[in-house]
């Protein structure tokens, strides 16, 4: 059962570096559903630079870079050429799923190197986690730069006049986005379950992004979210730790994307809009362009 | 910015006859295919020979043709299932569920005829096959449907919907086919039982019948939007949802009816490779793979700028290096994933591309600068513009 609680919170782990990633974009304006894609090349890129050179520490840097250049890129397309954002998003997911799964096939198998000494019993990305989340509230509501961030979230025209640099503010949001998913990538897969596979996120990316709706775009309800959905997600996957012999494993693999749909459903009742509907930054996903 | 004589400008477009956007598409498979080239290269192949080797494979080899026309059915289908929502500003990105509810439902109309026990039951193709072709449709426009009711009723993410629904459908045919699932092939195998050889897909002129199906399907469509009413409302309500409430077009009903269509189409493409494509007749192992193929559907329905008559040359054309690129990964021993990693590139590249939807790029000669700009002169006061004497009046 311990064993459990440790993976679930391991699992969620990712699901609060990726989400939280995603968060910081979209509290700037810039929706991105490609994190997964995002995700894959960290994770990839990540485990193969690990694997070649035999340090963790690379694999982690590597992770995080090509999820900023992703990130970079990502902002090019949708702020510099004002682009519909679905369209990047959805762009950058199939280019990490299709390019991946050529560049990872030959390093496909277990990793081979030692694991990561676990802190407490649990992975310490989870405490590094936790603190992210801390510092992201803090940053967002406490500093002058989260005022920035949000103003340009809500109505980037108004930001420009009063002085913020709406272009900067959002590659920031949306470098430092990509940062964090490739780095939850890169947690996957050389800390979570470091063995490369085709394809082997098969909805991280897609619950992360669900997520961030879930959270009405507040770091702690998203931690809560993420520690919910981590624990699903681990039963999911070994629903004979807990519940031996009920119901088909494959019938447990569905749990976590058929209660994404219905949480998406109650979410937006019209119930449910009036009393929570202010907290979506209102440029989401909006082009801007200056005049 | 200037190019030698010439300054380039951006200039917003106000609109984009098809030729032109048929030279933006053109340019961007090229350019794809050119930045294409590099991966060949790193795998030490001579990216022209391999060019040669795809080409000639998938559309000239008689092994490799008619693998290619399958291809090119499935992949129309699944294109016209993503560009129905799409004209209606919604993305379709669940023909992997779809794909897979599809044929789940057309096996579950041989599974009640009780085609499982005995391959060779003779069962009567008149009646089974078109059963098995509605079944395949209903099957995935239900699952299409609940994108499509979430959306038009509740307003939730079609995207993030479809995608759950992906991975739903795609454990829910996990759950039928492996581990004493309904659909268990007898010997086990982790596949489906086999069709029975009486009710495999008649043949029109070498191919399954599916393609009159496919190419039906996309006329029709062209047809549905550009010359019906509910064509007009599913244009207008992409345009601007609300504008087009003001016209009287439904919220509610626009979403759920090209998602039900939609969701049926995806349903046929399943239905064609896993009943109706030679060698196959039954829901293989690797199904997952077919699913990661409809995302094709995705690229093909972008290029073509949701029309789908001009839907049926790319899908030919994404059809034939989707097969020749598995060619050639055997031929000159590449790593797995060729094909897939000509999708990413041809996607992240029409990314790009769609600027170019937006904006040209104007040349224009630099004239010599008649009016150097800041006007710094002494001799008087003047307000005149470029070109006039100042303090002639």
């Amino acid at each position: 059962m311990f064993e459990f609680l440790a993976r679930s919170l391991e699992a969620s782990t990712i699901f609060t570096l990726a989400a939280l990633g995603e968060l910081v974009g979209q509290r700037s304006g810039i929706l991105n559903v490609g994190v997964e894609g995002v995700m894959l090349f960290g994770a990839t890129l990540g485990f193969i630079a690990a694997q070649v050179t035999g340090s963790f520490l690379i694999g982690f840097l590597v992770g995080i870079l090509i999820g900023g250049l992703l990130g970079l890129l990502h902002g090019f397309f949708s702020i510099t050429l004002g682009g519909d954002q679905v369209v990047s998003g959805m762009g950058i997911w199939i280019f990490g799923f299709g390019l991946t799964t050529y560049i990872g096939n030959p390093f496909t198998g277990p990793l081979g190197m030692g694991r990561i000494p676990k802190l407490w019993g649990v992975s310490p990305f989870f405490y590094l986690s936790i603190m992210l989340i801390v510092l992201t509230r803090f940053v967002l509501t406490r500093t002058s730069l989260g005022l920035k961030i949000r103003s340009v979230g809500e109505n980037p025209a108004v930001a420009e006049v009063s002085g913020v640099n709406v272009t900067k503010i959002r590659y920031l949001c949306v470098t430092v986005s990509g940062m964090l998913m490739g780095f939850a990538g890169a947690v996957y897969s050389l800390d979570y379950n470091p063995v490369w596979n085709y394809n082997f996120l098969m909805g991280w990316g897609f619950i992360a992004l669900a997520l961030v709706f879930f959270s009405m775009w507040n770091p702690l309800i998203l931690l809560g979210g993420s520690l919910l959905f981590g624990a699903l997600w681990q039963l999911s996957l070994n629903p004979q730790l807990v519940l031996p012999g009920v119901l088909s494993r494959y019938v447990w693999r569905m749990a976590p994307f058929a209660i994404t749909v219905v949480v998406l459903m109650l979410m937006s009742t019209r119930w449910f809009r009036r009393r929570w509907g202010a907290a979506k930054p209102e440029a989401l996903a909006r082009p801007y362009a200056k005049e | 910015m200037r190019i030698g004589p010439y300054a380039v400008k951006l200039r917003k477009r106000t609109a984009l006859a098809g030729w032109q956007a048929a030279i933006i598409s053109v340019l961007a498979i090229v350019v794809a295919l050119a930045l294409f080239s590099l991966i060949f290269i790193l795998a030490g192949v001579n990216p022209l020979v391999a060019y040669r080797e795809i080409f000639s494979y998938a559309f000239v080899n008689r092994f490799g043709l008619p693998l290619t026309i399958n291809r090119f059915i499935f992949l129309l289908l699944c294109t016209c299932a993503f560009i129905l929502p799409f004209r209606a500003g919604l993305w379709n990105i669940g023909m992997a569920g779809q794909l897979y509810v599809g044929a789940l439902s057309a096996f579950a109309v041989l599974l009640a005829f009780g085609a499982k026990a005995s391959r060779s039951m003779e069962l009567n193709p008149t009646l089974v096959i078109p059963l098995m072709v509605l079944a395949a449709a209903l099957g995935s426009a239900a699952l299409g449907a609940v994108a499509g009711f979430l959306k038009g009723r509740f307003d939730v993410n079609e995207i993030v919907v479809t995608m759950m629904l992906n991975f739903i459908a795609y454990w829910l045919v996990a759950r039928m086919i492996k581990e004493g699932g309904i659909f268990m092939n007898p010997g086990g195998r982790g596949e489906s039982f086999e069709m029975p050889p009486s009710v495999y897909a008649p043949f029109i002129a070498g191919t399954p019948f599916t393609i009159i199906l496919a190419l039906g399907v996309a006329a029709l469509l062209y047809l549905l939007l550009a010359k019906t009413r509910l064509g007009y409302e599913i244009r207008a309500y992409g345009k601007s949802p609300a504008a087009a409430r003001y016209a009287g077009v439904s919220p509610v009903k626009i979403p759920f009816v090209v998602f039900v269509i939609g969701g049926a189409l995806a349903g046929w493409a399943g239905y064609h490779y896993f009943a109706a494509v030679p060698g196959v007749y039954k829901i293989s192992r690797n199904y997952g793979y077919f699913g990661d193929l409809a995302f094709y559907g995705i690229i093909c329905g972008l290029i073509s700028q949701g029309n789908p008559l001009a839907a049926i040359p790319v899908a030919l054309l994404f059809g034939g290096l989707s097969i020749g690129g598995r060619f050639i990964q055997g031929q000159f021993n590449m790593s797995f994933g060729v094909d897939y990693a000509l999708l990413g590139v041809l996607m992240i590249t029409l990314v790009a591309f769609q600027f170019f939807y937006r904006y040209q790029l104007v040349l224009s000669p630099v004239l010599s600068p008649a009016c150097p700009e800041p006007r710094r002169r002494v001799e008087g006061p003047s307000k005149g513009s470029c070109g006039q004497k100042p303090g002639r009046s």
